[in-house]
């Protein structure tokens, strides 16, 4: 989607806080009002030391309110500062929380097109940008204004000299807009470099043991330093085209500054024009200069931060660009939000799924699944099979929405599914993807990622899951804390947790993704022998004996189509591929003596 | 005494990192001084053009002097862009000659570290604490000594001005400099909890981006939230505190420079009524008092700055001191040929209370295959971590040709293994770069054969823009199994003369996985090999098996003899195996 113009980001992010938004202006409106008074007493002392009338009495009123001016600033400082810090906060916090949950809602597997550590750079950096956008928005306004009533004031004094002030800060304003449309350009190359190098870092710290392994730790360092070259080029030249439109609004200031002093020569002279009136006028030219130099700057900025908002817009998929400042809670303060378990409703239970012409291709490699066709009754085991790059993982992600389907249609119990995405969640569908993920929480949060801790349903889980004896084992059982990814349990227990959370979810449908790369056949045996008991219908992709001899029925993936389907006897008789992919199997076992199967028994434990 | 040692770790830091930069350093002093003498005399021209204008001067003498004034700004503002550049350009090679050592630091640790921090907390500190230093060092030392310079020459023409005037400024930029001394001392643990809360996030954020489809399926995005909104909670209240402290500087800063505007007010009115000052003077002491302003403000910008620096500095220097736990050996090389892997009395746990390996003795002749076979938790892949020298055993010895590994440096020993481990990972970078791991000498046929021979000709053919084709989350996807034959694909790409395959074809189908196999055997040919797997079939070309179990020598003996033997261990497992499809 293309995103919305900066402003009306700005516009709905105000009004997302608008009471903090309007204190914020408030304090530096204040703010302004008392860097304008100084000049004023100021241009008052002078004229009293240049009247010659003995004013003595004047100068210590003069000096008192100076002094109660400072007082107050400096207390104006510290309220308006706690405010500007809460406010960037949730400006900046509103548009990550945005971010990650409408991530969280695209489909899964397909929902980031860069590396982690690029989309942390998006978070981050252009998070920021888009807080610091906030924070100018008003500023320049109210410094716009009391910029306005500065003008008036100088006006009032000399009208001549009040407009030469003025001219530059057009000048600057059409500047600044041309040069912005560059400064876009710099900002997006240099946004690019740094979401690079970011992601090189994450990759390469996700890879540590290959690199050390292979040795290659040099090289993968020089490659880290031209990608962190590349960087610097880019935003260097960022930075001085910045510097260099600063550069030209600050000279169009001085130049006026030099025209006031042209003029107040003759008039000073004359004394037509006070010194007093002088130093007001050197004073507020460099109110005046800051708001102008500060315009620039926030034109410039306004301009980045559409990059940025761009960027953002990019991971959004299919989502309407304003949900990114979308009005949500933060829940920054007060009680965190309550986990509602899922609701199991009637005509959930799941009688017959059906899948029509099921189409999807990767963008990048063109490969994917074609017109598949699917159809699981209730309480039957269905197993994919087929070789490696035959699309069985994405057929079983684009039937649950996780990769987002280019044509077909799906039937649960002959209703039609409009989004597969949020339809097969939980009570409905339950997953285990084929390489699952954990989180750096304690075993059982991995466990229910959410919903209400319930003994019996946990301790059910993850009998199903045969992970009882791992639990026992390790030192805090249920509450073991598993480490970033769960580096602390093995391979096997990664594999089996991911089954308890799929367990743990009382689904009408299960679907498992290869549970057996990790799995020993006694393990596997155990764990295909508690998922089939009862009432379960599953899906699952597998290339084991022990899954393919269970099976109700067996659909043959070949280059993204359904080369045959049926019972193993069927497929065994009809299909040259399925006798191939079984008869490799026996093959390498004969080589082992008269052994058909071709696993070693493993049993419970931890590895690390 | 810690402000001492404070100071002399900065020294050390910036003299390590800007040697290489001492020639722009030296330009940006001069540029520096430049602006400060422009600074110092605007005002002086200002106050003549009072003076003479007051004093009914020539209108070409005013002219002229707004002439300069003009030409000074515009002088100055050249400066300002030649600043820029130098100074961004100095930061920025500084800082990437600093991340490159952080990186390549991070690459010298061992497991026990990476698998304590994620990777979005690891990108926040190699990249995140480092872009904090950005200003430190092109700007910090440069800018304390020149803006200390500026005050110094405008105290010290206030001073030659009027005395009294001189002195009372002087106490108020004194008390001004003390008092942010002070309020940036305790706020340097403050933003170190920041930056630390900032990572946090950013590691949270890494870790469940990572698991989308997990978190997806399990309808589980409410509870990712509520996590959000928890770590949020607390960097909120940190970064409150951290940055009040910083608000807190400004404040003082200003107040008391106000303070000492009113003082200077005060004495230059008493001083023009005696006719010691000209009106031009008195507003050249305005104008001084006024700019006495800026550079303590810069000084203090750098000194808030330097708040975040040093909590970054801290961090860093925290990292860079965690030293590798493996030292390294003296000797070069190991003997050259097949290896042989000699492993007496190991014993090994990842801590000191739960050993994983025990009194393991294994010897392995050069040449020979050796199948390692167990439960899960059995230690198998333990044991083919310590023969990289992932870890050092803790007691036993580890030798590969006879030399105990900690005798040789690390890069020696590394450069003849070829691992597979059972994780693969994948760079955001091209197919040639993902399988060479980044080496530009390995010659494209070869790469296209080898991927030939495991299949994936095809696959190469089909490839947009053949080997430099990007893989990864911007380019093009891999299954797992495709992953897993790359994986594999990488060590027939060097020439190790010890193979470990720890379950390096667990992902792939029955065909593939022979194709693989077939590929693997032909390059054990004549060298030394360990397999891990839990599969029969592919420890079926091991010339010796090894049974683990617990952590201990089950059976270890030539493969045909453990085999044959009907009341071994192994003929067991292969029952149990064999039981399994008849039941």
């Amino acid at each position: 989607m293309r995103p919305l113009p900066t402003w009306r980001y700005t516009l709905h992010m105000a009004r997302y806080a608008p009471w903090l938004y309007l204190l914020h202006t408030a304090g530096w409106s204040l703010m302004n009002v008392l860097s304008l008074a100084p000049g004023l007493i100021a241009k008052a002392f002078f004229d009293t030391l240049t009247s010659k009338a003995s004013l003595s009495d004047n100068i210590p009123m003069l000096l008192g309110l100076l002094g109660i001016l400072t007082i107050g600033r400096a207390a104006l400082w510290m309220g308006a500062g706690y405010v500007e810090i809460t406010f960037r906060f949730i400006m900046s916090g509103l548009v990550r929380r945005n971010l990650l949950r409408l991530v969280l809602d695209r489909p899964g597997a397909a929902a980031l097109p860069f590396s982690i550590g690029e989309a942390i750079s998006r978070f981050r950096d252009d998070g920021y940008e888009a807080e610091d956008n906030m924070d100018w928005s008003d500023e320049i306004i109210s410094q716009g204004l009391f910029a306005i009533v500065a003008f008036a004031i100088l006006l009032s004094i000399n009208v001549s000299m009040a407009l030469i002030v003025i001219v530059p800060t057009i000048v600057v304003s059409v500047v600044a807009q041309r040069a912005s449309v560059a400064l876009g350009r710099y900002r997006a190359a240099s946004s690019q470099a740094t979401s690079h190098v970011t992601g090189t870092i994450g990759d390469i710290v996700a890879a540590v043991q290959t690199v050390q392994a292979a040795g290659a730790e040099q090289r993968v360092v020089a490659h880290f330093q031209r990608l962190n070259e590349r960087r610097r080029s880019a935003i260097l030249a960022d930075r001085v085209v910045t510097q260099a439109v600063g550069a030209i609004t600050a000279n169009t200031v001085s130049i006026g500054t030099g025209l006031i002093m042209l003029l107040a020569a003759s008039i000073l002279r004359d004394g037509s024009l006070t010194v007093g009136d002088f130093v007001l006028f050197i004073a507020y030219l460099s109110f005046i200069a800051d708001f102008t130099n500060g315009l620039g700057q926030y034109l410039a900025h306004y301009r980045q931060t559409g990059v940025a908002f761009a960027r953002m817009d990019a991971m959004l998929g299919n989502a309407a660009p304003e949900q990114l400042v979308a009005h949500i809670p933060l829940h920054v303060h007060g009680p965190l939000p309550a986990l509602l378990p899922p609701i199991n409703r009637v005509n959930d239970r799941l009688a017959v799924l059906e899948a029509h012409k099921l189409s999807y291709h990767h963008p990048q490699s063109g490969r994917g699944i074609a017109a598949v066709d699917l159809r699981l009754q209730r309480g039957t085991l269905t197993i994919v099979t087929g070789r490696v790059g035959s699309g069985k993982t994405t057929l079983l992600r684009t039937l649950l929405g996780l990769l987002p389907a280019e044509a077909g249609e799906i039937r649960w119990n002959s209703q039609l599914v409009e989004d597969a995405a949020s339809f097969f969640v939980p009570p409905r569908c339950a997953y285990t993807a084929q390489v699952p993920r954990l989180f750096n929480e304690t075993l059982k949060q991995n466990i229910l990622l959410g919903l209400p801790a319930n003994p019996a349903l946990l301790d059910a889980a993850v009998w199903g899951a045969v992970l009882e004896h791992d639990v026992q084992a390790l030192p805090a059982g249920l509450e073991t804390l598993v480490g970033a990814g769960g580096v602390k349990l093995s391979g096997g227990q990664i594999q089996r947790t991911a089954a308890a959370r799929m367990l743990v979810r009382k689904a009408e449908l299960l679907v498992i993704d290869d549970l057996s790369s990790a799995l020993d056949v006694e393990t596997e045996r155990t764990l295909w022998d508690r998922l089939l008991t009862g009432d379960v219908t599953c899906l699952a992709v597998s290339h084991r004996r022990a899954a393919l001899s269970r099976a109700d029925q067996i659909i043959l993936l070949n280059d993204g189509r359904v080369e045959a389907q049926g019972t193993l006897d069927e497929l065994l008789a009809a299909s040259t591929e399925m006798q191939r992919l079984w008869a490799s199997e026996t093959d390498e076992t004969t080589t082992e003596g008269q052994l058909p199967e071709e696993r070693l028994p493993e049993y419970r434990g931890d590895r690390r | 005494m810690r402000s001492w040692h404070t100071l002399s770790r900065y020294w050390r830091l910036l003299a390590y990192y800007l040697r290489p930069q001492s020639l722009r350093m030296g330009l940006l002093a001069l540029i520096l001084c430049g602006t400060i003498s422009i600074q110092i005399i605007t005002p002086l021209v200002a106050s003549r053009f009072i003076d003479r204008a007051t004093n009914g001067g020539m209108v070409e003498e005013l002219i002229v002097l707004a002439l300069l004034t003009m030409g000074l700004a515009l002088v100055g503002q050249g400066m300002a862009i030649v600043e820029t550049y130098i100074a961004e350009h100095v930061s920025w090679s500084a800082t990437n000659a600093l991340r490159a050592d952080i990186l390549a630091h991070l690459l010298r640790l061992e497991a026990t570290f990476h698998t304590a921090h994620t990777p979005g907390e690891l990108i926040e500190r190699a990249d995140g604490d480092v872009a904090t230093l950005a200003r430190f060092f092109s700007r910090f030392a440069i800018y304390i000594l020149g803006n200390g310079a500026l005050i110094l020459g405008v105290l010290g023409l206030l001073a030659y001005v009027n005395w009294r005037v001189g002195l009372g400024l002087s106490l108020f930029v004194g008390l001004a400099l003390i008092a942010m001394l002070r309020i940036r001392a305790s706020a340097t643990p403050l933003w170190v909890a920041e930056r630390q809360a900032s990572a946090d996030f950013y590691g949270f954020l890494g870790e469940y981006l990572s698991g989308l489809e997990d978190v997806r399926s399990s309808n589980a995005a409410a509870f990712v939230l509520r996590r959000c909104a928890e770590v949020m909670r607390s960097w909120l209240a940190i970064t409150r505190k951290a940055q009040m402290r910083g608000y807190a500087l400004v404040a003082s800063s200003q107040g008391l420079f106000a303070l000492g505007t009113i003082v200077a007010f005060a004495l230059s009115a008493v001083l023009f009524r005696d006719g010691t000052l000209t009106i031009g003077t008195v507003y050249l002491i305005f104008r001084y008092t006024e700019m006495l302003r800026e550079p303590t403000e810069q000084i203090r910008n750098e000194v808030q700055d330097l708040q975040q620096a040093d909590a970054s500095i801290a961090r860093i220097e925290a990292l860079l001191q965690i030293t590798p736990a493996l030292v390294e050996g003296t000797d070069s090389r190991l003997p050259p040929g097949p290896l042989a892997v000699e492993l007496d009395g190991v014993s090994f746990g990842y801590t000191q209370e739960s050993m994983v390996l025990h009194n393991i003795s294994v010897s392995l002749e050069p040449g020979r295959v050796l199948g390692v076979v167990g439960r899960t938790g059995s230690g198998k892949t333990t044991l083919t971590r310590l023969l990289p020298r992932f870890y050092d055993p803790s007691a036993g010895s580890v030798r590969l040709g006879g030399i105990d590994l900690r005798d040789v440096r690390l890069a020696a020993v590394r450069e003849r293994i070829g691992l597979v481990s059972q994780d693969v990972h994948l760079f955001n970078a091209s197919v040639r770069d993902n399988l060479t791991l980044f080496d530009d000498a390995v010659p494209d046929q070869q790469i296209g054969s080898v991927l030939e021979t495991l299949g994936l000709a095809d696959w190469l053919q089909k490839l947009p823009d053949g080997l430099n084709t990007m893989l990864g989350s911007s380019g093009i996807g891999l299954s797992a199994g495709e992953a897993q034959v790359l994986a594999c694909a990488r060590i027939f790409l060097r020439d190790p003369d010890l193979v470990i395959l720890d379950e390096a074809s667990s992902r792939l189908d029955p065909a593939t996985e022979r194709l693989v196999h077939t590929a693997l055997g032909r390059l054990l040919a004549g060298r030394t090999g360990i397999i891990v797997a839990h599969r029969l079939s592919t420890v079926a070309f091991a010339d010796d098996i090894l049974v683990l179990e617990d952590g201990q020598v089950r059976e270890y003996g030539p493969r045909p003899a453990l085999a044959a033997d009907p009341r071994s261990h192994f003929a067991g497992l292969l029952r149990v195996a064999l039981g399994e499809v008849s039941s």
